[in-house]
C-alpha cells in the first residue's frame, strides 16, 4: 500500500486518485480476506427495542444480523433453507410439526449453551409472546402452538394449523435466538442493546444510547451457517455504528475516508458515489412491491372502475425515470421478480390513460366545472400519507398526484406528525390511499401484508381498525389463508400466483417499482452480503486496508 | 432583599409548573400516542387484539387526571418514566444526552461571548470608514445564516473539502469545535449588536468627554468607563439568549450526528414519546428558569444603583 499511502498525504485532489489507484489495486487481492480492523458504519437512525422480532426495522436489523444467529440459513441467492445452528430437520406431510436437530457445542456469549431447551424457549415467545413481560408475537411465525424438547440437541415445534412458511420463518431476521437471561428481561429493558446476548459472531461491546454503538468479534465463533465458504471468526476486529442522520453528512464522511460503509444512500447521490469509485450496494428486498394501495371501504374507491382507471392512470416508468435509477426496477407484480412465487403480470399493469377516462366515464365520474371529476356532486379528492421510510416517498406521492390530476382526478399528500399519520391511517374515509410496501424472501409475505388481522392494508372488517363501515373481500382472504397452509410447495406458488392477479384485477393495489434498500461502501471494503431482505451481514466482510 | 429572592424563586417554581402542566395537556391532546405509533408500526404487525393487549399493560387509555397525578408524582421522585420508542429509561437517556449538550451549549455560549466582545472591540479601535462598517454589518449577517445550512457547510469544507477536523469518531474536544461555532455565530450577533449600540450610545454620555477631557485615552476610557455600562443589557439578552442556544442544539446535535438533548427532542417529537418530551421540556424549563434567576440576582450586584432601588423597596 506504499503507493496510496503516498497519495493519502494530497488532500483534496489526492482522494480522487487515491480511489482509483487502490480499486486497481484491491481488485488484485479480491481473493484474500484480511483479518482485523473496525468497521465503520454510519447509520441513518438509532436502534430501536431490539427484541428480536422487531428486527424488521432496519437499524434494528442491521445490528441484530450481526449479533445473533438463527436455525437457518435463506441462501441470499437461490433462497433455499440451508443448515445454520440446525444441522438437520424433518418436517411432517401437512407441516404442523417441525423436529429440528441441533449442531454441537454452540454457546451464547454469556456462556450459556444454545440448546433445545434456549431454542424452545425462543420460539416459546416468538411464537406466543409473553404478557406479563410484555414481549410480543413476531409476525413470521403462525399458528404457534407449542415446542417439546425431545434431548438436549432436538426440540420439535407442535403448530395448530398447517405452517409451511415456518421454516423459512426460522431463518429471518426477526428469529435470532437470543440466550434464556435475555428473554427472562421485560420488553422495557430490551432497547439497550449491551443486553442481548447471542450466539452470533459479534458481540456488544458498549453502547452511548442514540450515538454510537461498538461490537467486537468473538474469536471462539465456529459455527457459521456450513455451506458458505468462510467459516471460523468473522474477519473485522469490530463493528462501530455511529448514528449520523443527514444524508448529506453520510455520503460526505464516506467519500472523504471516514467511514467505510453507509446505510442509505437517495438514488440522487449515486452518481457522485460511483463517480468517486465507491461501490452502490443495491439489496434486493424480495417481498410486496413499493406500491400506492386503496381502502376500498371508502366509497370513493368502493367501484373497482375507479381504482382500474386509477391504475392505468399512473406512470411507473416516468416516476423511476423522474425520481430514482437502475437500481429501482419497474414492478411487473404486486410482489419483486426477486420474490418466491412472482409471477409476470406486467400486462395488467399498462399505463394508458385513454382506457382510465373511459373507466371513469363508465363509473358515473365526469368532469365537472374545475377538471375535477364528479359524481352526484362530489368531487373525486382523495389523500395519502407520506411513509417516510420508503425512499423519496412524498415526492413519489406527488408525481402519483400530478398525473392522477391529468385524469380528473385530485390527490392530496400530507407529510403530517407521526401521531395524526397513524391515527387517520386506519380509518379509510381519510386515507383512501395510502402507500405500502414489506419485504420477507416467502410467499407469506403476500399474507402479511393483506391479510385483516396482519397489516391489513386494504383495511378490512374485522382488522385492526374499528373505523371500517364494512369492506371485506372473502376470497381474498380465503386464498391468502390458502396461501400460508398449503404444504405443498408447488401448490402453494401456484396460489401466490392467483393471488398476485387477483389483487391487480380488482386493483386493490397499484405496484410501482421494486424498492432496494440502498447502501454505499468504499473500494476497499469487501465481502459484505446481505441477508434474503437486505439487511446487511458483515460475518465475512473485510477492510483491504485499515 | 431576602424577600426579593423569595418571590423570584417562587415565581420559578410556578413557571416550572405551568411548563409542566401546559406540556402534558397540549401532548395529551395531539392526535395517537407513542403506544399507538410504535406498536400499530406495520413492522410488528401485530393483530388488533395484540395491540389491544399492549395499550392495557401500558394503561395507555387510562383516566388523563390519574395520569397527569401519577406523572407528575414521579417527576418530583426523579423517575422520568420510560420512553417507549428507545426502549429504555427516559433517565437513561437523560444521562447519555445531558452532559454533551452542557458542554456543546457551554462552549458555544462562552465563543458567542468573545466573538460578540472581539466585534464590539474592532469596531471601536478600527476608527471610522470601510473596515468598521463592516465589522458592524456583521451581526446582521450572523444573524440571518441559517445554522441548518451553516452546520453543513462548515462539513462541507472544513472536514470533507480540507479534512481539517473529522465528523465521524472525532477525538473529544476536535470534534466541538464545528458545532460549536455553527451555534455561537448566530447568538453571538444579538449580543454584539447590542453591545455595539450601547457602547456607540454610553460614548456620547458627558462623563465620557470629561474622562476625555481629563486626558484618558479612548482604549482607557472604553475599558474603564464604557464597557461596564454597555454590559448590563447584554447579560439580560443571555438570558433570553438561552433559548435560542437549544434551539440551536436541536439542530446542531441532528446535523453533526452528536448526541444531546436536542437530537433526543428530535426523535422523540417524531414518534411523539410523551415520556421523553415531558422530561426535556421540564429540564429546558428548569435551566431557564434558573438562568434568568441568576441573571436578575446579579443585576442587583453589578449595578449598585439597582441595589438601593430593591433595598427601598423591600
Amino acid at each position: 500500500m506504499g503507493i496510496s499511502g503516498k497519495f493519502k498525504a494530497a488532500t483534496v485532489i489526492g482522494a480522487v486518485l487515491m480511489s482509483l489507484a487502490s480499486s486497481a489495486a484491491f481488485a488484485e487481492d479480491a481473493a484474500k480476506p484480511v483479518q482485523g480492523g473496525t468497521l465503520i458504519y454510519l447509520e441513518q437512525q438509532p436502534h430501536t427495542n431490539l427484541y428480536p422480532p422487531a428486527g424488521g426495522f432496519y437499524p434494528n436489523g442491521g445490528v441484530l444480523n450481526q449479533i445473533t444467529d438463527k436455525l437457518t440459513f435463506q441462501n441470499p441467492k437461490t433462497l433455499e433453507i440451508e443448515p445454520w445452528i440446525a444441522e438437520s430437520w424433518t418436517v411432517n406431510d401437512n407441516a404442523t410439526e417441525y423436529t429440528f436437530t441441533l449442531r454441537k457445542g454452540v454457546t451464547f456469549s454469556d456462556g450459556s449453551p444454545l440448546d433445545a431447551n434456549a431454542v424452545a424457549k425462543n420460539f416459546d415467545t416468538f411464537g406466543l409472546g409473553n404478557k406479563e413481560l410484555k414481549q410480543p408475537v413476531s409476525e413470521v411465525i403462525n399458528n404457534y402452538d407449542r415446542s417439546e424438547v425431545i434431548d438436549p440437541l432436538t426440540v420439535k415445534f407442535y403448530f395448530k394449523k398447517p405452517s409451511p412458511g415456518f421454516l423459512q420463518g426460522t431463518s429471518v431476521i426477526g428469529s435470532g435466538l437470543v440466550s434464556l437471561a435475555t428473554l427472562a428481561l421485560p420488553f422495557e429493558q430490551l432497547g439497550d442493546a449491551t443486553k442481548i446476548v447471542g450466539s452470533g459472531p459479534f458481540v456488544v461491546e458498549s453502547e452511548t444510547l442514540g450515538k454510537e454503538l461498538s461490537l467486537k468479534v468473538r474469536e471462539d465463533y465456529v459455527w457459521g451457517p456450513v455451506k458458505i465458504e468462510h467459516q471460523g471468526r468473522a474477519y473485522l476486529d469490530g463493528i462501530k455504528y455511529v448514528i449520523t442522520g443527514e444524508d448529506s453528512v453520510r455520503i460526505g464522511a464516506l467519500l472523504s475516508g471516514q467511514a467505510d460503509f453507509i446505510r442509505q444512500v437517495q438514488a440522487y447521490d449515486e452518481a457522485q458515489v460511483e463517480g468517486q469509485g465507491y461501490k452502490i450496494y443495491a439489496a434486493p428486498t424480495r417481498g410486496v412491491n413499493n406500491s400506492v394501495v386503496f381502502r376500498p371501504d371508502n366509497p370513493l374507491v368502493a367501484d373497482v372502475r375507479v381504482r382500474q382507471a386509477l391504475l392505468h392512470g399512473t406512470n411507473a416508468q416516468e416516476i423511476i425515470a423522474t425520481l430514482f435509477s437502475a437500481n429501482y426496477p419497474q414492478a411487473k407484480s404486486i410482489v419483486a421478480s426477486t420474490a418466491q412465487g412472482y409471477v409476470d403480470l406486467s400486462a395488467k399493469l399498462t399505463f394508458d390513460p385513454a382506457k382510465a377516462a373511459k373507466l371513469l366515464d363508465d363509473a358515473g365520474w365526469t368532469p365537472g366545472t374545475n377538471g375535477i371529476r364528479e359524481k352526484d356532486g362530489l368531487p373525486l379528492v382523495l389523500t395519502a400519507y407520506e411513509s417516510p421510510p420508503q425512499p423519496q416517498n412524498k415526492a413519489t406521492l406527488q408525481l402519483v398526484s400530478q398525473q392522477w390530476a391529468k385524469l380528473g382526478v385530485t390527490l392530496n399528500v400530507l407529510a403530517g406528525d407521526a401521531g395524526s399519520r397513524t391515527v387517520d391511517d386506519l380509518d379509510p374515509a381519510k386515507t383512501p390511499v395510502s402507500p405500502a410496501m414489506v419485504g420477507r424472501a416467502d410467499p407469506d409475505v403476500i399474507k402479511s401484508q393483506y391479510y385483516p388481522k396482519n397489516r391489513d392494508v386494504l383495511r378490512q372488517k374485522g382488522g385492526p381498525s374499528d373505523k371500517v363501515k364494512s369492506f371485506v373481500d372473502d376470497k381474498l382472504n380465503g386464498l391468502l389463508e390458502a396461501l400460508s397452509s398449503e404444504p405443498n410447495r408447488e401448490k402453494r406458488l401456484q396460489i401466490a400466483g392467483e393471488v398476485q392477479s387477483y389483487v391487480l384485477d380488482q386493483a386493490y393495489a397499484i405496484p410501482i417499482f421494486e424498492e432496494p434498500q440502498a447502501y454505499a461502501g468504499a473500494p476497499y471494503l469487501q465481502g459484505v452480503d446481505f441477508e434474503a431482505v437486505g439487511r446487511p451481514r458483515f460475518y465475512s466482510t473485510w477492510l483491504a486496508e485499515h | 432583599m431576602a424577600r426579593y429572592i423569595f418571590s423570584r424563586v417562587g415565581q420559578a417554581l410556578l413557571v416550572l409548573w405551568a411548563a409542566f402542566t401546559i406540556s402534558f395537556v397540549l401532548l395529551q391532546a395531539m392526535p395517537g400516542d407513542a403506544v399507538l405509533i410504535k406498536f400499530q408500526n406495520p413492522e410488528y404487525g401485530l393483530s388488533a387484539e395484540q395491540i389491544a393487549d399492549i395499550r392495557a399493560a401500558y394503561d395507555a387509555d387510562g383516566s388523563v387526571v390519574l395520569q397527569y397525578v401519577h406523572t407528575i408524582g414521579n417527576f418530583l421522585t426523579g423517575d422520568f418514566g420510560y420512553s417507549l420508542q428507545a426502549g429504555v429509561a427516559v433517565s437513561a437517556q437523560l444521562a447519555a444526552n445531558l452532559p454533551s449538550t452542557i458542554r456543546l451549549a457551554g462552549l458555544a455560549f462562552a465563543a458567542a461571548a468573545l466573538l460578540a466582545v472581539i466585534i464590539a472591540v474592532l469596531s471601536n479601535i478600527s476608527g471610522f470608514g470601510r473596515l468598521r462598517s463592516f465589522i458592524q454589518s456583521l451581526p446582521s449577517l450572523f444573524v440571518s445564516i441559517p445554522t441548518f445550512w451553516l452546520g453543513i457547510m462548515l462539513i462541507q469544507i472544513f472536514s470533507f473539502r480540507l479534512r481539517l477536523v473529522p465528523v465521524i469518531n472525532p477525538g473529544e474536544w476536535e470534534g466541538l469545535i464545528l458545532p460549536v461555532l455553527t451555534i455561537a455565530l448566530p447568538i453571538s450577533a444579538p449580543m454584539a449588536q447590542i453591545l455595539l449600540r450601547n457602547i456607540d450610545e454610553v460614548l456620547t454620555r458627558p462623563f465620557v468627554s470629561v474622562a476625555r477631557a481629563k486626558g484618558a485615552s479612548h482604549t482607557f476610557v472604553l475599558w474603564r468607563h464604557v464597557a461596564k455600562n454597555a454590559f448590563l443589557p447584554v447579560l439580560t439578552v443571555a438570558g433570553v439568549l438561552f433559548g435560542e442556544l437549544l434551539a440551536g442544539a436541536v439542530i446542531t446535535e441532528t446535523v453533526f450526528g452528536l448526541n444531546g438533548i436536542g437530537s433526543l427532542a428530535e426523535q422523540a417529537v417524531n414518534f411523539q414519546d410523551v415520556a421523553v418530551l415531558q422530561a426535556i421540556v421540564v429540564i429546558s424549563a428548569a435551566a431557564f428558569v434558573t438562568i434568568n434567576l441568576a441573571v436578575d440576582l446579579l443585576y442587583p450586584v453589578l449595578d449598585p444603583r439597582l441595589k438601593a432601588k430593591l433595598g427601598g423597596v423591600a
